[in-house]
C-alpha cells in the first residue's frame, strides 16, 4: 500500500542519521498519514473487487448503484459461481459438477486435478451416506481410469477408498475426508477456478493489502517506535510504548 | 441429494444413440447434457463414446437445429470429444461440424457464440486441426474480425488459430502486413487470458523472423517490449512462463537484442522458478529452459551460475513427477551438459547419473530417447570418459538394450549416446563387446534407414578408434570384410566417408591391422580405391587416402598394394585421380595425398625408388614441386618432407 512504502521511504531517510529507535508521537505519525493521498475511487475498487470475488452478489449490486464502482466481471456469472460454491458445501457434488460444464465446459475438461478432487468429493459423499455399493462401482469406473493417468491421484483415491474398510470411521486415520473442510477445500478449489476461467484474479485484492500492511509494520518495528495498527478489524493506531 | 441410485453410470449404448435421433428436441438436448456430463473430464468415456460412433449424430443436430439451447449443447459436446484426444478431432472434422461451428461465431446469441468459439478453439489446439491460409487476404482479414470481437472466447480463438496455422515466414508476413501484431500489442492490454493468448502469438510470428523483430524493435516500441518484461514478474505462472516464451524467441531469432546479462539472468531465474509450477506451466518451463539455453555456451554458464543443476536435480528428486515434466528435466541437463565441462562435473557429482540410468528403461519413449540425449551431452568430455564414468555394465547393458527399441527414434538416440561413450582409452572396451554391442551395432550398420545406419556406423567407427588389437579382431570378425566393401561402396555418399573412416582407424596403430584390407582378396582395399576414381564428396576423398596412407606406413607388399590403387592400370600412369587430389581446392585433401606419399617415398625401404619413378611419370612429383609455396601452412611443410626424401633418389628439388 502506497501509505506505507511512503513513510517507510521517508521513515529510512531520517534513520539513516540516527543510530538508536527512533519515536514517532502519535501527532507525528497522523500528520503523515494526512499527507498520503488516496482516492475514493481506488476504495470503492477495492470494495467492489472483494465483493465480486467472495461472491456477495446482493451486496455487489447494491454498491455499484450507490457507489458507482463498475465491477470486473457480469455480475450473473458471480450468481452461477455461488450456486456451484454452494452445491459443493452441501455434499451435491453431481449437481455442481453439471453447473460448471453449464457455465464452460473448459473448465473441468482442462483441469484434471480440479476434476478428480470433485469426483473424490462425490465418491466421500457416497460414503459419507452409506451407499458402499455405489462407492465401489463409482470408484471403480470413474476414478480408477484417472488414478491410471496420474500416480498422485491413485494415492488420493487410496486414501479416500480407505474410509470404506472402517466401521467406525472416527478411528479411522483418513476422517479428515470426511470432515466438512474437506467440502471446504474443494468448494474453494473450484471456485478459483470458475474465477481464472472469466479472467479474474482468484483472491481478492483487500487481504494482499492487509498482509502487505502487516510485514510493513514488522519492518518498521526494528526502526521505530510508532502508532501501530494491531487489531486489523477496528484498525485502531495503538500508541507505541515509551 | 444428487447420490440417488439412478445417477449409477450408464453404460455408452444403443438407447443413448436413439435418443439423439428421434425427432424430439426435448429428448435431445437431455441427451447431448448427459453426453456432456459424462465425457467433460473422462478421456476414457470420451474414447468409447467416439467409438460407438456417437460424433456424427452430434454433429447432425447441430447442423440442423436452429435452436440456441440445442446449439450450444451440441457445440459443447462436440468440443469436448476433441479436448486432448486426436481421434475425437478426427471424428469431428469427418462428421463435417467444423464449418457449421464456425457459422455459429456470426449467431446473435452470444452464448451460442461462446460455445462455438471454446469448440473451435479446442479443435485448433490439435496438430489435425485444418490449417488457415493466412496467404488468401480474406482469411486474415477473418482472423482480425476474430481479433476484434468483444467476445473473449472469439479473441482467444484468433490467437489460437494464428499458434496453429502461423509457420512459415511468408504466413508471418502475411500476418504481420495485415495489421494482426499491432491487433495483438492491444490485446496485452486486454483480460488475463487475452493477455496469455496475444502473447503466444505474438511468439508465433516473431518465431525466425528477423524482419518483423527488427520492426517491432524500433525505436519509440520499448514500451511494448518492456511491459512484456514486467510480465516475468507476473503473478500468473503461465503469463510469466508465455513472456519468457516470447523473449526467447526474440532473443533466439536476433541475439543482437538483449545483449545485457540483467534480462538474461532474469529469463534463467524467471524459468528455474516456474519448474515450481504443478500444472502444465511447470511441465513446459524445462522445455522452455531448453529453448533458452541450447547451443549457447554463453547462457549455458549463467544458468550454471544461477544453480541450474542443483536445481533441476531437487525437482527430480521428487516423487511422481510427470512423464512430461521427466522429459523436460532431462532434456533440460543434455543442454546445460553439452558444452561446459564445469556442468558435467557438477552433473556427475550429484550423480544424476542414477536417475538416466533408471530413465533409460523407462515405458515411454520421449523420455528414453531423452535420456540418451542426456548421456550424449555428458560423454562429450575426454575426462569423463577417460574416468571410466560410462563404460561399465549399469550404463552399457540397458543401452545396448535399446539398440532393439520398436522405436527408431529411441534406436538413434541410444546410438548417439553409444557413439560418445565407446570412445575411451582403457581395456574397458571389452564390457561393450562383451555385452553383444558390437553385433547390435553390425546389425544396425545394415538398417534400411539410412539415420540408423549412418550412427550405427559412427558408433563403429568410434569404437574403433585407437583400440587394440584385440577389441579390433572381435569387431573385425562381427563386421567381415565384405560387409565393410559394402559400406564403402554404399549408395549414400555419407555413408561412404564413415565407412572408410571406419577402415581408417581399423589400420591405424600397427602393422599387424593393415591385414584387415587385404582379408579377402583385398576386398576392402579394392573398393576404396575403386570408390576414389570417383568420389562425390571431397570427405571421402579425405578418408580415402588416409586409410591409403594408414596402408603404405606397412611393410613392403602393404605399400605396392597402394601404388596398385592408385595405378589401376599397372604401368598405364595418365590420369590418376592422385594429381586431380593434388589441384584439389579442399586442403584437407591435399595434406591426405601428401602423407600417403611421404609414407610410399621414405628413402629406407627397399622399393622406394621403383615408386619415385612411377610417381614421376604419373606427373605427381612435378605437381607436388609445384605446391612448394601451397597456401595452406602444413601441406607446404609436407610438400617440404617429400621433396626432402625425393633427394635421396636423385631427384631434388631442381626444377
Amino acid at each position: 500500500m502506497s501509505l506505507f512504502w511512503i513513510v517507510i521511504r521517508q521513515f529510512a531517510e531520517n534513520e539513516a542519521m540516527a543510530t538508536s529507535k527512533k519515536v514517532i508521537t502519535r501527532e507525528e505519525w497522523e500528520k503523515k498519514l494526512n499527507d498520503v493521498k488516496i482516492r475514493k475511487e481506488d476504495m470503492n475498487k477495492l470494495v467492489m473487487n472483494f465483493l465480486v470475488t467472495e461472491g456477495y452478489v446482493d451486496a455487489a449490486e447494491k454498491f455499484r448503484m450507490e457507489s458507482g464502482a463498475e465491477p470486473e466481471i457480469d455480475l450473473a456469472t458471480i450468481t452461477d459461481r455461488m450456486a456451484v460454491k454452494k452445491a459443493v458445501q452441501c455434499g451435491n457434488v453431481e449437481d455442481a459438477i453439471e453447473k460448471v460444464n453449464d457455465l464452460n465446459p473448459e473448465i473441468l475438461d482442462t483441469n484434471p486435478q480440479l476434476f478428480f478432487h470433485l469426483q473424490q468429493q462425490r465418491l466421500i459423499e457416497l460414503i459419507r451416506n452409506g451407499k458402499v455399493e455405489e462407492a465401489l462401482e463409482f470408484a471403480q469406473e470413474e476414478l480408477a481410469p484417472r488414478g491410471e493417468e496420474n500416480q498422485s491421484f491413485l494415492e488420493e483415491l487410496e486414501r479416500t477408498v480407505a474410509l470404506l474398510a472402517f466401521e467406525d470411521v472416527s478411528n479411522c486415520p483418513v476422517r479428515d475426508l470426511l470432515d466438512i473442510s474437506q467440502r471446504l477445500k474443494t468448494a474453494s478449489e473450484v471456485n478459483a477456478a470458475i474465477l481464472t476461467s472469466q479472467s479474474h484474479e482468484k483472491d481478492p485484492k483487500l487481504p494482499s493489502l492487509l498482509k502487505m500492511l502487516m510485514w510493513a509494520q514488522d519492518q518498521l518495528d526494528e526502526k521505530a517506535a510508532y502508532p501501530r495498527i494491531n487489531d486489523l478489524s477496528t484498525a485502531m493506531l495503538e500508541d507505541p510504548p515509551v | 441429494m444428487p447420490t440417488s441410485a439412478s445417477s449409477a453410470i450408464p453404460k455408452p449404448s444403443s438407447d443413448l444413440i436413439a435418443r439423439l435421433t428421434v425427432a424430439d428436441a426435448a429428448v435431445n438436448l437431455k441427451a447431448l447434457r448427459d453426453i456432456k456430463n459424462q465425457i467433460i473430464g473422462n478421456r476414457t468415456k470420451k474414447l468409447s463414446f467416439i467409438k460407438l460412433g456417437v460424433v456424427p449424430h452430434v454433429a447432425a443436430i447441430l447442423s440442423s437445429t436452429s435452436d440456441p439451447n440445442i446449439l450450444v449443447q451440441s457445440a459443447a459436446v462436440l468440443g469436448s470429444f476433441t479436448c486432448g484426444v486426436d481421434a475425437g478431432v478426427s471424428a469431428v472434422l469427418d462428421a463435417g461440424a467444423f464449418p457449421r461451428l464456425l457459422r455459429l461465431l456470426a449467431h446473435p446469441d452470444p452464448k451460442v457464440v461462446d460455445a462455438g468459439a471454446r469448440s473451435l478453439r479446442m479443435i485448433y489446439q490439435s496438430k489435425l486441426a485444418p490449417k488457415h491460409d493466412f496467404l488468401q487476404q480474406e482469411n486474415t482479414k477473418f482472423l482480425l474480425s476474430l481479433l476484434n470481437s468483444q467476445n473473449e472466447n472469439v479473441t482467444g480463438l484468433g490467437a489460437s488459430i494464428i499458434v496453429h496455422s502461423c509457420e512459415t515466414i511468408a504466413e508471418q508476413k502475411a500476418l504481420h502486413d495485415g495489421g494482426v501484431l499491432e491487433k495483438l500489442i492491444d490485446l496485452l492490454d486486454g483480460s488475463l487470458s487475452q493477455r496469455d493468448a496475444s502473447l503466444e502469438s505474438i511468439a508465433t510470428i516473431f518465431k525466425n523472423n528477423v524482419e518483423a523483430i527488427a520492426r517491432f524493435m524500433q525505436p519509440g516500441r520499448e514500451d511494448c517490449l518492456n511491459y512484456i518484461i514486467e510480465l516475468l514478474k507476473d503473478r500468473n505462472p503461465k503469463t510469466r512462463l508465455l513472456a519468457c516464451v516470447c523473449l526467447i524467441v526474440i532473443r533466439n531469432s536476433s541475439p543482437c537484442y538483449f545483449q545485457d546479462i540483467g534480462i538474461k539472468m532474469k529469463l534463467i531465474h524467471s524459468l528455474l522458478e516456474l519448474l515450481d509450477s504443478p500444472d502444465q506451466v511447470g511441465d513446459e518451463a524445462p522445455f522452455v529452459f531448453s529453448t533458452l539455453i541450447a547451443e549457447k555456451e554463453e547462457l549455458q554458464k549463467l544458468a550454471f551460475e544461477a544453480n541450474a543443476i542443483d536445481k533441476l536435480y531437487n525437482h527430480l528428486q521428487k516423487d511422481q513427477l510427470s512423464p512430461r515434466r521427466f522429459q523436460g528435466m532431462l532434456l533440460a541437463f543434455s543442454h546445460l551438459c553439452s558444452k561446459l565441462e564445469s556442468c558435467r562435473s557438477r552433473f556427475l557429482s550429484l550423480q544424476v547419473m542414477n536417475i538416466v540410468i533408471d530413465a533409460i528403461k523407462h515405458e515411454s519413449s520421449d523420455i528414453r530417447i531423452a535420456a540418451c540425449t542426456c548421456l550424449r551431452s555428458v560423454s562429450r568430455s575426454i575426462k569423463n570418459l577417460s574416468a571410466g564414468y560410462f563404460m561399465n555394465e549399469a550404463v552399457v547393458l540397458p543401452i545396448v538394450r535399446l539398440l532393439h527399441d520398436p522405436c527408431n527414434d529411441v534406436q538413434l538416440a541410444a546410438l548417439g549416446a553409444i557413439s560418445n561413450i565407446v570412445v575411451e582409452f582403457s581395456t574397458k572396451r571389452s564390457i561393450f563387446i562383451g555385452c553383444g554391442g558390437v553385433k547390435e551395432l553390425v546389425r544396425l550398420s545394415k538398417s534400411m534407414d539410412l539415420e540408423i545406419r549412418l550412427n550405427a556406423l559412427w558408433a563403429l567407427r568410434n569404437l574403433m578408434f585407437l583400440t587394440n588389437i584385440m577389441c579390433k579382431e572381435a569387431i573385425f570378425m562381427e563386421l567381415t570384410a565384405s560387409l565393410l566393401a559394402s559400406l564403402v561402396c554404399d549408395p549414400e555418399p555419407s555413408i561412404q566417408e564413415h565407412a572408410m573412416a571406419l577402415v581408417r582407424n581399423l589400420i591405424d596403430g600397427c602393422e599387424d591391422s593393415i591385414e584387415y584390407v587385404f582379408a579377402e582378396d583385398a576386398i576392402v582395399l579394392n573398393t576404396i580405391g575403386q570408390q576414389l576414381q570417383n568420389i562425390s564428396t571431397d570427405e571421402i576423398g579425405v578418408q580415402g587416402m588416409y586409410v591409403l596412407c594408414n596402408v603404405a606406413s606397412g611393410n613392403e607388399f602393404h605399400k605396392e598394394g597402394v601404388m596398385k590403387q592408385l595405378f589401376p592400370r599397372g604401368d598405364d600412369v595418365t590420369r590418376s585421380f592422385v594429381v586431380k587430389f593434388l589441384q584439389s581446392d579442399n586442403s584437407q585433401l591435399r595434406i591426405a595425398v601428401i602423407w600417403a606419399i611421404i609414407n610410399l617415398t621414405l628413402p629406407s625401404s627397399p622399393r622406394a625408388l621403383d615408386r619415385v619413378t612411377k610417381l614421376r611419370n604419373a606427373g605427381i612429383v612435378s605437381q607436388i614441386k609445384n605446391m612448394v609455396n601451397d597456401p595452406c601452412l602444413d601441406v607446404k611443410l609436407r610438400v617440404r618432407t617429400v621433396l626432402g626424401q625425393l633427394i635421396a633418389f636423385g631427384d631434388g628439388i631442381t626444377l
